[in-house]
Order: C-alpha cells, then sequence, then structure tokens
C-alpha cells in the first residue's frame, strides 16, 4: 500500500478520464441493478414491468452508443482504466450491434409460449440478459487478457443460466448442465493459456509493444501451445469446429428465444475480441512461429464443411440451424484472415445480417411451434398454404441465411468475397482461394437443408386439416418486419454499410 | 421513365396488384397476368420498332451504342484502401438482346395463357409468374454484371415453387434438381464477378466498376490485376483468365444446357405444368446463350477463340446427344425436351465459329426455337391436360379424331426439323454456313463438326416425323379407349388463338428472316470484329 501511493493519483485520473469513454456500461450496470430491484420488490407481477424497463433501458444504451462515435476514431485508440479496455470505432460498431440485437432478443424472449408458461415468470431472465449485455459490452473491448477473461466468463455464467432456465424440462436442463460442463473445461483451458503467456512476457496487457517483445523471446512451441490454447477458449463461444459439440444439443436444448440469444450477440462478442485481441499477434514480425492466417483458414475451411455437411441430415429445425450456425461462423472466420479494414467492415456487415436473420428463423420457428406445435421439419408439410404469410416471410429469412439475391445475406457475403478477394490478389496465399472455394460450396450445401423447410411449408400436401388462426399477432408482424428489411438491406447495403 | 426500365417493372407491379387483391377474386388473377404480358409485347413491339440500326448502333463493347439506356448510380460503398464500389442500375440494349426481348414478351404471353389449365392457389401461381417475367427480361437488359446476376439468380426461386408446387408427380425431385444444379453454377460465377469487379476500374470515375461493358476493354483493367489480359496470372497454376471463362462458360452451359450438364432439363421439364416448362424451355435456356455472347465471349474473347475448338465439339455432342435421346423417349414432353437440347447445340456451335454468319444464326436459332419450342410444348399440354397422358405409344391416329390440333402439330414439327421456309431453316442453315466457313475464315473449327450439326437436323427429322408417324396417322386407338376418345376434343379458341401467333412466327421468320437480321447485323458485326481485334 506504501508503495502505491505515489502511483495512485495517476491511477485514480486515468480511471476518472475514462469514465466519459464508459458511459454505455454504466448505463448498463444502473440498468442491470434497477432490474434486479424490480424484480425482488415486485416478485411474480414484475414480468412487464422488468420487460418495459429493460426496453427502454437497452434503447438509452444504443443511444449512447450512437453519442460515442462523435468519440471515436479508429486512427485514434484510446485506452481505458489502465490499458484494461480499448476505446475505438470499432468496438463501439460492435457494441451497438449487440445492443441493437439485444433490443429485438428482448422483444422475443415474452413470444415463446413453452417459456412464458415458465411458474417464476421471466422477470429473471431480463435480468439476467441485461447483466449478460454488460459483458459482451466488456468482451468487445477488452484488450488485457485479464478483462478477456472476466467478460468471457461473465458472459458464459448467464448463458448457463439462460440455457437451462427452464430448469423443470428435461431438455433445457440437460443443454444447460453440458453447456456448464463443456464452458467450464473451455474457460479452464483459456485460463491456462493466459497463465503461460502471462509467465512467458509478464505483463498481461497484449496490447503492449512489451508484450511482443518479450514473447518472441520464448520456445516457439511454447508460445503456439499457449495460443492454442486461448484460441480454444475464444472458439468455444465462437463454435468453431474443433470446439463445437456442444452447439447442437444446446441450442436444441434450450428454450428457443435463448437459443436465438446464444447463436448471436455471444458470437459477435467474441468476434469483436478476436479483432481485439489478433493484432498484438500478426503485426509483430519477430512473432512468425504461429500463423494465425493459416490456422485460421485452416479452421474457417473445417468449419464451414463440417457445419453446413452436418446440418443436412437434422430433421430439427433448431438443430439444424445450429449447424448453419457452426457453418456461418465459419464463413465470417474467412473475413477475419483478410486482416484489412475491408474485411472488418464486411464482417460487421455480414455479423448483423446473419443476426436478424437468425432470429426472424428462429422467431418463425417459435411462431409454428406455437400455432401448430411442430418442431420437426417434416411437422411443417403442408403448413404453406395454412399460414402464408408466416410461410412467405421464412423463405424469405432463409433465402437470406443461404445467400442468395436479393437479399441482406448475399450482399452481406458479397462484401465478404470481395474483401478476400481484394487480399489474395495482393499476396496469392492460395489458403484465401480454398476459402473462397470453400464458401462457394458450401453455400450450395445450405441452400440443399434451408429449401427442406420451403419444401416442406409448401411443396408437401398434408390431407388432415389444421385449425388456422387468421389472426395477425405480434410474433408475425416482427417476422414481416424483418423480413422485409433483409430485403431492403439487400436491394440497398449503403444504409448499414455506411454505419459501420 | 425509362421504357425499359418500365417493360422490366411492369410484371412486378402487376403481380403485387395480384398479392393485394383477395382471394376471392381469384378468378380474374390470370386475366391480369394476360394484361400484363400483352403489355409488355405492345411496349417490346415498340422498342423494337424504334430500335435504330447502322454501324452507329452495334453495341457489344461500345457504351455509347446501346440504346435505350438507363444508368443510375444504385449502391456506392467507400471501401477505404480497396476504393469506391461502385454499382448502377444500368440497363440497355443492342442488337443481340432486342430480338431476344420481343420473343421473350410473346412467349410469356403464350405462357400466360397456357396458364389456364392451373387451378390451385390462384394468388401464388401468377405472382411468382410475373416475378419470374421480371427477372427474365431483366437479365436481357442488364449491363451492368451486379444487376444481371441478381436477376439471373431471381429467377431460381418462383422456378422452384413453379415446378415444386404446380408440378407433376416427382415435382419435389425436379425443382430441387434444378435448382441445385443451376446454384452450382452461379455461385462459382459470383466469385468470378468479383474478381472482375476487383479487376477492373472504370476510366471515368477511377472505381472499380460491375460494368459489364468496361470490362470488355482490356485497358481498364489495373496492372496486377487476377484477370488483367496483360499479366498473366494464375490460379492454382492455370491461366487466371482461362478459369475465369470456364466458371462463367459451366454456368450458362448449365442453363443452356449443354452434354454433359443437361441432365436436370428432361426431369424439369416433364414435371413442370406446361406454362412453366413454356417459360423454360423459350426463354431460360435462351439466357445460357446470351450469356455465353454477351459476358463469356464479351470478357474473355481471347479465350475463347483458343477454346473454341472445345465449345464446338460440346455443340456437337449435344446435337447428336440430344437428337438420339430424343429418338429412344417414350413420353412426348421429354422427346421435345430433348429435342431441346439438340436444338440449343446448334446454337454453342454457331457461337464457337465466331463467324458473322454463325452469330447470326444461333441468335436467329435462340429466337426461332423460342416460338417453337414454346408451342411444343404448348401442344403436349393439350393432349396431356384431356387425358393426363402422355406415351407417344397410348396414341394412335390422333389426326382424324383432332384434326386442328394435328394441323398445329406437323407445322411445329415440321418447321423444327428444319422444313424450308420456316425460321429453324433459315437458323440451322445460317448457323452452318457460318461453321463450314469457319475452316477457311479463321480455321476454328473442322470441317466434320458441320458435317455432324448436318447429320444432326437429319436426326430431328427422323425422330419428329417418327412420333408423327406413331400418334397421328394411322386408325384412332387409344389406351384409355372410348373414354379418352371423348375426352380428346379438338382444340379450342383459346388454344387456338394461342397457337396461331406462334405458327405465324415461325412460318414469317422463315419467309422474311430479315425482321431479325437487320436489328442484329450490326451487333453480330462488331461483336465478329471485337473477337478478331482481342
Amino acid at each position: 500500500m506504501h508503495d502505491l501511493s505515489p502511483y495512485l493519483s495517476e491511477q485514480l485520473t486515468s480511471i476518472w478520464n475514462g469514465i466519459p469513454y464508459f458511459m454505455p456500461e454504466i448505463y448498463l450496470s444502473a440498468l442491470f441493478i434497477i432490474v434486479l430491484i424490480t424484480d425482488l420488490l415486485f416478485g411474480k407481477n414484475s414480468e412487464k414491468l422488468c420487460r418495459i424497463i429493460a426496453f427502454t433501458g437497452i434503447l438509452l444504451v444504443a443511444y449512447k452508443d450512437i453519442q460515442q462515435y462523435s468519440l471515436a476514431s479508429n486512427e485514434e485508440v484510446q485506452m481505458l482504466f489502465n490499458d484494461m479496455l480499448v476505446f475505438n470505432r470499432t468496438s463501439v460498431t460492435f457494441k451497438l450491434l449487440i445492443d441493437c440485437v439485444s433490443f429485438l432478443l428482448l422483444l422475443y424472449m415474452g413470444w415463446d409460449d413453452k417459456l412464458s408458461a415458465h411458474p417464476k415468470r421471466l422477470s429473471d431472465l431480463y435480468t439476467i440478459v441485461v447483466g449478460s449485455i454488460l459483458g459482451l459490452h466488456l468482451m468487445c473491448m477488452s484488450v488485457n487478457l485479464l478483462a478477456i477473461y472476466l467478460s468471457i466468463e461473465m458472459v458464459s455464467i448467464a448463458s448457463y443460466l439462460m440455457a437451462a432456465y427452464r430448469s423443470e424440462s428435461k431438455f433445457s436442463a440437460e443443454a444447460g448442465m453440458k453447456y456448464v460442463l463443456f464452458g467450464a473445461a473451455a474457460s479452464a483451458i483459456l485460463l491456462y493459456g493466459i497463465s503461460l503467456l502471462y509467465g512467458f512476457t509478464g505483463t498481461l496487457n497484449i496490447a503492449l509493444a512489451d508484450f511482443g517483445t518479450q514473447l518472441a523471446m520464448v520456445n516457439t512451441t511454447g508460445i503456439a501451445f499457449a495460443i492454442v490454447l486461448v484460441l480454444v477458449g475464444i472458439g468455444f463461444k465462437l463454435s468453431f469446429v474443433p470446439v463445437h459439440f456442444w452447439v447442437p444439443d444446446v441450442y436444441e436444448g434450450a428454450p428457443t428465444p435463448v437459443t436465438a440469444y446464444l447463436s448471436t450477440v455471444p458470437k459477435i462478442a467474441a468476434f469483436a475480441l478476436l479483432v481485439n485481441f489478433l493484432p498484438s499477434f500478426i503485426f509483430y514480425d519477430k512473432l512468425a512461429v504461429f500463423d494465425f492466417r493459416l490456422v485460421l483458414s485452416v479452421i474457417g475451411v473445417v468449419t464451414m464443411v463440417a457445419g453446413n455437411f452436418a446440418a443436412v441430415s437434422q430433421n430439427n429445425v433448431k438443430r439444424m440451424l445450429a449447424y448453419s450456425s457452426i457453418g456461418h461462423t465459419g464463413f465470417a472466420l474467412m473475413a477475419i484472415v483478410t486482416f484489412s479494414p475491408q474485411g472488418l467492415a464486411s464482417l460487421i456487415y455480414y455479423l448483423a445480417v446473419y443476426a436478424l436473420a437468425n432470429i426472424a428463423a428462429l422467431v418463425l420457428a417459435t411462431y409454428f411451434a406455437n400455432a401448430t406445435g411442430a418442431e420437426k421439419i417434416s411437422d411443417y408439410k403442408g403448413l404453406g398454404l395454412k399460414y402464408p404469410v408466416a410461410s412467405v416471410c421464412f423463405v424469405i429469412v432463409l433465402i437470406s441465411l443461404t445467400g442468395l439475391p436479393v437479399s441482406a445475406g448475399f450482399i452481406g457475403k458479397l462484401f465478404v468475397f470481395s474483401a478476400v478477394y481484394g487480399v489474395y490478389e495482393t499476396n496469392h496465399n492460395v489458403w484465401l482461394l480454398i476459402l473462397l472455394i470453400t464458401g462457394a460450396i458450401t453455400t450450395v450445401v445450405a441452400l440443399f437443408y434451408y429449401i427442406k423447410i420451403p419444401l416442406n411449408l409448401f411443396l408437401k400436401k398434408k390431407d388432415s386439416a389444421i385449425p388456422v388462426e387468421k389472426s395477425l399477432n405480434k410474433v408475425l408482424v416482427f417476422s414481416i418486419i424483418a423480413s422485409l428489411v433483409l430485403i431492403l438491406l439487400g436491394i440497398f447495403p449503403d444504409y448499414l454499410y455506411n454505419w459501420i | 421513365m425509362n421504357i425499359l426500365s418500365l417493360l422490366i417493372f411492369l410484371p412486378v407491379i402487376f403481380g403485387a396488384v395480384i398479392l393485394l387483391m383477395p382471394s376471392a377474386w381469384r378468378g380474374a388473377f390470370k386475366y391480369i397476368t394476360l394484361l400484363a404480358t400483352l403489355l409488355q409485347l405492345g411496349i417490346s413491339i415498340y422498342i423494337y420498332l424504334n430500335f435504330k440500326t447502322g454501324a452507329a448502333f452495334g453495341g457489344i463493347n461500345n457504351e455509347s451504342q446501346f440504346q435505350f439506356v438507363q444508368k443510375l448510380p444504385w449502391i456506392g460503398l467507400n471501401l477505404g484502401s480497396v476504393g469506391r464500389m461502385q454499382i448502377d442500375y444500368f440497363v440497355g440494349i443492342d442488337g443481340i438482346s432486342v430480338t431476344l426481348l420481343i420473343m421473350t414478351a410473346l412467349v410469356m404471353v403464350i405462357a400466360a395463357l397456357a396458364s389456364w389449365e392451373i387451378k390451385s392457389n390462384l394468388k401464388g401461381f401468377f405472382a411468382l409468374f410475373l416475378l419470374l417475367d421480371m427477372a427474365v427480361i431483366g437479365v436481357f437488359c442488364a449491363l451492368d454484371f451486379f444487376l444481371f446476376y441478381l436477376f439471373y439468380e431471381l429467377m431460381l426461386l418462383p422456378l422452384y415453387f413453379l415446378i415444386g408446387m404446380w408440378g407433376g408427380v416427382r415435382r419435389e425431385y425436379a425443382a430441387i434438381k434444378f435448382f441445385l444444379y443451376t446454384l452450382f453454377g452461379s455461385v462459382f460465377m459470383l466469385l468470378v464477378m468479383v474478381g472482375l469487379y476487383l479487376s477492373v476500374t472504370d476510366p471515368a470515375t477511377g472505381n472499380h466498376t460491375f460494368n459489364i461493358v468496361q470490362m470488355m476493354n482490356p485497358a481498364n483493367y489495373t496492372n496486377g490485376a487476377i484477370f488483367s489480359a496483360l499479366h498473366q496470372q494464375t490460379i492454382m497454376g492455370m491461366p487466371a483468365r482461362t478459369v475465369g471463362f470456364v466458371v462463367l462458360f459451366i454456368a450458362f452451359a448449365i442453363k443452356v444446357p449443354t452434354v454433359p450438364l443437361h441432365t436436370w432439363l428432361p426431369v424439369a421439364h416433364v414435371e413442370a405444368p406446361t406454362p412453366v416448362s413454356i417459360i423454360l424451355a423459350g426463354v431460360l435456356l435462351k439466357i445460357g446463350g446470351y450469356g455465353i455472347i454477351r459476358i463469356c465471349m464479351g470478357i474473355f474473347p481471347e479465350v475463347a477463340t483458343s477454346g473454341a475448338f472445345w465449345l464446338g465439339l460440346l455443340g456437337v455432342i449435344s446435337i447428336l446427344y440430344g437428337a438420339l435421346n430424343a429418338l429412344a423417349q417414350r413420353d412426348l414432353k421429354r422427346l421435345i425436351a430433348y429435342s431441346s437440347v439438340s436444338h440449343m447445340g446448334f446454337v454453342l456451335l454457331a457461337i464457337a465459329s465466331q463467324t458473322a454468319e454463325g452469330i447470326s444464326g444461333a441468335v436467329m436459332q435462340m429466337v426461332s426455337h423460342g416460338f417453337l419450342s414454346s408451342m411444343l410444348f404448348f401442344l403436349v399440354g393439350v393432349v396431356y391436360n384431356r387425358v393426363h397422358d402422355r406415351d407417344i405409344y397410348n396414341f394412335r391416329g390422333l389426326g382424324s379424331v383432332m384434326p386442328k390440333y394435328t394441323v398445329f402439330v406437323m407445322i411445329a414439327f415440321f418447321a423444327s426439323l428444319g422444313l424450308p421456309g420456316f425460321s429453324a431453316f433459315v437458323a440451322e442453315a445460317f448457323s452452318l454456313a457460318g461453321v463450314f466457313k469457319s475452316p477457311t475464315v479463321n480455321g476454328l473449327l473442322p470441317y466434320w463438326m458441320a458435317v455432324c450439326g448436318a447429320v444432326g437436323i437429319l436426326l430431328s427429322a427422323a425422330y419428329f416425323l417418327w412420333t408423327l408417324q406413331r400418334m397421328f396417322f394411322g386408325t384412332p386407338l387409344f389406351k384409355g379407349g372410348e373414354v379418352w376418345r371423348i375426352a380428346l376434343q379438338d382444340i379450342n379458341l383459346r388454344e387456338t388463338l394461342t397457337l396461331v401467333p406462334l405458327a405465324i412466327m415461325a412460318l414469317v421468320l422463315g419467309i422474311m428472316p430479315s425482321l431479325v437480321f437487320d436489328k442484329i447485323n450490326d451487333s453480330v458485326l462488331a461483336l465478329v470484329s471485337f473477337l478478331q481485334v482481342k
């Protein structure tokens, strides 16, 4: 304590100066506490109130994000809280994206009949979600190994709770249990990797120039080992291939809105984390022992192939979407390996569009599950003509997920392809070409399984008549708006792209 | 309002009207669709009549020579170090497109008339029909590769549902096979498109561009770009431009379809309802041929020349293989599907010759086949709707039961097999003349290919005449007996009205081929000289 005193005022100034850049997170913390207290005070009747508070709060946070754009520029990187967090335009964009997607997710949480039937109601869920968003924000900004670990854990713990939210359902409990076990193991591995890196370099701050110089002096096998361990930890959240095995079971078992959550926001945040994590390693010449481009390319190719081909044989809608989300991770990794600003922009666009389409797909899965109890693809037989509007929306959403024109998904694919091509043109790295070709082939594979839903909806006939619900409910309205947005962003991508 | 844009988007407007109308008015949907297609035909006739000809309107690689052009900035994104992404809404036509446009418009009217047989889900059917209509017209007008690709892909989904929902017994299989086949070709086309876009800059603005016309000029390629003509880049050891050409060619060859990529076609045709078969054969196959001329040869002319022999060989194989398969078919619709493969082979062979006669013949063949195949598929539909069977051996002596019908069948058959006086004769004569000329003029194709093409005509005579003899001559005898005999009423007024314009077109184009040749001549000459300069 005595030794610290000369530094204390300096540190306090650093913290104090960081606060203006930390406003969205402060708002989020406050929001978390308010939702929690509301839940405690009003008990079972608090659901609606919590919902409204969470909504308005998230909107406020998103507004704060937008305000931060004026503070942020990519040339000037701002370090916060003694180099714990980084503040730049990219992290702000990622945070804004996460908040927008979270808003949709909060909207969606209350629509699933099975989840709403929960005896404890959903107030707790809203609290957990808001808490996890705080963690996601931190993930987007972490450049310190400790901050990385803490933010990932924050999100993980919230995710475990959500996956097992319907603990009375065997499926949900099983999903939660699996998730916790695998997640704990992944965290341990990540922590081990971090401790090795810390041991090698003597610092936790990966943005520091010292970090690279120190690391370069270490035995190459040691570095590679440590980096692989850290990658496993991050990859668990991204769900790329060697560490993807938890995804299908958890996505299938978790309540559908939670699946929507798990398949979008943590993934976006993990990509943001990877974007912050990589530059310290790849732009340092002496650290050539570990070729990130090669490793991530191989992972990308394998992930695309494995995810898409495994999805072909699925019959459960959520399970199929789980595998397809693995495939999408592989595709997004393709944008990462460009290590270029254009690649980053295309990554954000791709993730934004993927998140919207994936949520819309799961919302529609909820719609059909609520209306008819259909959970398997084969249960959708002949429903297309009975629920024409929802089915047409489903087709549009799936088109976007496949990446066919005219849809936002196609434009996202096009941007990623252009970014990779642009880099290939300059360095002629054969792996980039392999990535491009794999991306193209898996698109065809993706069509093959995505089209199974329209196939069952429209092409297959079913004899038995099912009562038709004509009412235009909010789930349907959401799907219609989402589909229209997906088409509009396919025709005029400028509107979104210019934000990035 | 640009008249081409009006032509492209008119169907969607009507489609939206249909979607918004209550289902109770479903009886009106077919009339609305017919009205849309008729309006479209009117506009396309107006375009045809006002289409200027002359050496100054050649088009092809000269942007200022295109007509009815509309060019609007559409997507402009700042991509930082890579420069700006420039995508234009750029439509325009030259001689190659104008005749195909009017052919498409007429075929669409025919298809709308054939849609009277559709009885279920009328709203969905006609909305998809009109969406498809927009996409095919758009493909023929687009001069921006991005726009072209958009329209090209936009055709797939409506067709998938049109075949899959209103098709025959194996419709699911046929629809998915068609979809996967075409998508397989087009995703790789997407990769080449992105590569081209990053290689080409617009000299006017300095941005990377998707403009097809700019892609034809080797000077617009940036130094060291992947598809630059001057720098021989390689992709995995193969010359990049050859790879680009082959990929694009495969995408279009699937559409044409060229043997061995044709296997989706018989299935799709057999399962598709009549109007969809008409659109498939009449219009969609032409998009393959059009794409090869406009995009493959336009952007990679030197590869097209060096690979001409192989293109010609594929054409010859398609002609012969398609014809021999047609001979072996029992199903009338399958027979006609294979005859399409054979006839489209002429297009490929003639294009490969790279002579003025050959390319004129190819375009003529596309126009002529558009009308004749529509007619043939409509005729098959007539019998099928009456007795739900189209096995050749289940019918005999139709001639005396349905005399008027038989007249049209004979016109269609004789026109298709290349009887002088009909359009197909002119088309095939020009195609073969071009191929015969090729060895002496540019030495691209050997003589035996032309000979094989001529044998193909002979084979087509064989299968058409044999079918005529088996089904229409002799004493009436049907598998279904008296029931069929009563069901097989002669064609009604609507059917006659549908068939008459097609028959007239086949005859008129046979007698006055100048209707087509006058319009395409300047563009064909421009293309040939462009190919020679390289």
